[in-house]
C-alpha cells in the first residue's frame, strides 16, 4: 500500500495514455448517447401528443418502461438479452464490432430520450392552444404545424430542462463500465486496483466528470441566452 | 423460466433486506440534513452558503458510482478505517440524495410568500422558529411529491451498489445468471420487478401530487 501521494502516475507509463484514451471514450459515449435521446426524445414527445391512438400508447410506455426500470438492469437486458434473438453469425458480428460501446450508447440513447419526451411533452403544453390552433388554421396539416410552428418554439422553451439531462448523461455513462467498456470509472477503478494510488485515481475520475458536468452547464447557458423566448419569464430575472 | 421462479424467493428477499433496506436508510439520514441544508442555501451567511452550495454542486454533478468509489476504495485509505461494502454504498447514496433533496426543499421554502415569514416574527417567533414551525412543514408538504419521485430514483439506484460488491437483487441476479445461464429469463424477472414495483410508487404519488394540488388551490384565499 503507497504511504504517499504520487500524482505523476496518472500521467507516467502506463496510465498516462489510458488516462486519454479513457476520457474520450467517456466524451464519445456521452455526445454520441446524447446525440441519438435527442432525436428519438423529440420524435417520442411530439408522439404522445399525436392524434391516433396507438401512437400515443406507444409513446407512452416507452416513457414508463426506461423510467421505471434502474438503468444497469436496462443496461445489461440489452448487453445480454438483445443479441439472443438474433442468429449465431449476426451475434458473433456485433460482438467483434463492439457490442461494449454499442449497447451503452443504445442503452443511453433510450434510457435518456424517455426524459427528453417528458420535456418535450411538458413544453408541448406550454404552448397555448390558440398558437395551434392560429397554425392549423393558416392550412398547415397536423404535421406542418408540429414541424415549422410548435416544434421550434418548444424546442426553446425546454433548453433549461435539457441542460440538466445532457449532465445526467456524462453521470450516467459511467456505469458503461459494467459491460466492459473502458471508460473514466473503469479505468479509475484499474488504477486503483493495480497500484493502490485511490486518492489519485479517485481524484481524477471526479475531475473529469466535474469539468463534464459544468462544461456542459456553461455550454448550455450561452445556448440559453441565445434562445431565450422574448417576453417569457427568464432565470435570474426575478419575478 | 423455471431459472427464474426457482430464484424468486433469493432475488426478492435480496430486494428487501438490500435495495429498500438501503433506499430506506438513506433517505432517513438524507432527509433531514437535506433540510438542514435547504435553510442553509438561502443563508445570508456567506460561511454557510458557499460551503453548502459547493457540496450541492459538487455531489449534483458526481455520477453516484464515483462516491461509492470515494465511500468504499478511497475513503478508508484517508481515514484508515474500511467499511463494509453495504455501509459504504449507504454512506454513498445517502451524500448524494442530500444534495438533490436539499434543491427541492430550498425549492420548496422559496415557494412560500415572505409574507408569512413577516408575520411569524412579528407574532414574536424568532427566525429559527419560523422556519422550523411556518415555512419548512408547508415547504415538505409542497414538494412531497418531488421527493417522493426522488427517493424512487434512489430506490432505482441503489443496484449501483452490486458494483462495488453488496450482494443486492442485481448482484443476486448476475450470480444467479452465472450459474443458470438464463440470462433472458433473470434480466427480464428482474426488469419487469422493478418495473411494477416502480410504476405502482409513481402512480400512487401523480395521485398525492393531483390531490395535494387540489388542496393548495382549494385552500388559497
Amino acid at each position: 500500500m503507497p504511504t504517499e501521494l504520487d500524482w505523476s502516475i496518472l500521467w507516467s507509463e502506463p496510465y498516462g495514455g489510458w488516462v486519454v484514451d479513457a476520457v474520450l471514450t467517456t466524451l464519445e459515449l456521452a455526445l454520441l448517447s446524447w446525440a441519438f435521446a435527442l432525436i428519438i426524445g423529440t420524435l417520442a414527445g411530439l408522439a404522445r401528443e399525436s392524434p391516433h391512438l396507438a401512437v400515443r400508447l406507444v409513446a407512452t410506455a416507452h416513457v414508463e418502461i426506461f423510467r421505471n426500470i434502474p438503468l444497469l438492469v436496462q443496461l445489461f437486458f440489452i448487453y445480454y438479452v438483445l443479441p439472443r434473438v438474433l442468429p449465431m453469425e449476426l451475434r458473433h458480428e456485433l460482438f467483434r464490432l463492439g457490442w461494449e460501446m454499442g449497447s451503452a450508447v443504445l442503452t443511453l440513447a433510450l434510457y435518456t430520450s424517455a426524459k427528453v419526451a417528458e420535456h418535450v411533452r411538458a413544453g408541448l403544453n406550454a404552448v397555448t392552444r390558440q398558437v395551434k390552433w392560429s397554425a392549423l388554421s393558416t392550412g398547415l396539416t397536423w404535421w406542418q404545424a408540429q414541424r415549422y410552428v410548435t416544434a421550434p418554439l418548444v424546442l426553446r422553451i425546454i433548453v433549461p430542462s435539457l441542460t440538466s439531462e445532457f449532465v445526467t448523461v456524462f453521470k450516467s455513462s459511467s456505469l458503461a463500465m459494467t459491460v466492459g467498456v473502458v471508460e473514466t470509472s473503469y479505468l479509475t477503478q484499474e488504477i486503483g486496483f493495480q497500484s493502490f494510488h485511490w486518492i489519485e485515481a479517485n481524484t481524477l475520475g471526479t475531475a473529469v466528470y466535474l469539468s463534464c458536468a459544468w462544461s456542459v452547464a456553461g455550454l448550455m447557458s450561452i445556448i440559453e441566452r441565445r434562445t431565450h423566448v422574448p417576453g417569457l419569464l427568464r432565470r435570474g430575472t426575478g419575478g | 423460466m423455471a431459472a427464474l421462479f426457482d430464484n424468486l424467493g433469493a432475488l426478492s428477499l435480496a430486494l428487501l433486506e438490500i435495495n429498500l433496506r438501503m433506499t430506506a436508510s438513506a433517505i432517513a439520514l438524507a432527509l433531514p440534513i437535506g433540510c438542514l441544508f435547504a435553510v442553509g442555501r438561502l443563508s445570508r451567511f456567506p460561511l454557510v452558503y458557499y460551503p453548502v452550495t459547493a457540496y450541492v454542486n459538487v455531489l449534483r454533478s458526481s455520477p453516484l458510482l464515483m462516491i461509492m468509489f470515494w465511500a468504499y476504495y478511497t475513503g478508508p485509505m484517508i481515514t484508515g478505517h474500511p467499511n463494509s461494502a453495504y455501509v459504504a454504498a449507504l454512506v454513498a447514496l445517502s451524500a448524494f440524495e442530500v444534495a438533490y433533496f436539499t434543491e427541492i426543499v430550498r425549492a420548496g421554502l422559496q415557494s412560500i410568500p415572505l409574507s408569512q415569514r413577516r408575520a411569524g416574527l412579528a407574532t414574536g417567533l424568532t427566525s429559527g422558529q419560523v422556519t422550523r414551525l411556518v415555512t419548512l412543514p408547508q415547504a415538505l408538504f409542497r414538494m412531497a411529491p418531488s421527493l417522493l419521485t426522488q427517493s424512487i430514483i434512489a430506490f432505482q439506484d441503489s443496484t449501483i451498489a452490486s458494483i462495488i460488491g453488496v450482494p443486492d437483487v442485481f448482484q443476486s441476479t448476475n450470480i444467479i445468471n452465472a450459474r443458470e445461464q438464463r440470462p433472458i429469463a433473470l434480466y427480464s424477472g428482474l426488469a419487469v420487478m422493478y418495473f411494477v414495483l416502480c410504476y405502482l410508487l409513481s402512480r400512487a404519488v401523480r395521485g398525492l401530487e393531483a390531490r395535494a394540488q387540489r388542496r393548495i388551490a382549494g385552500g388559497a384565499p
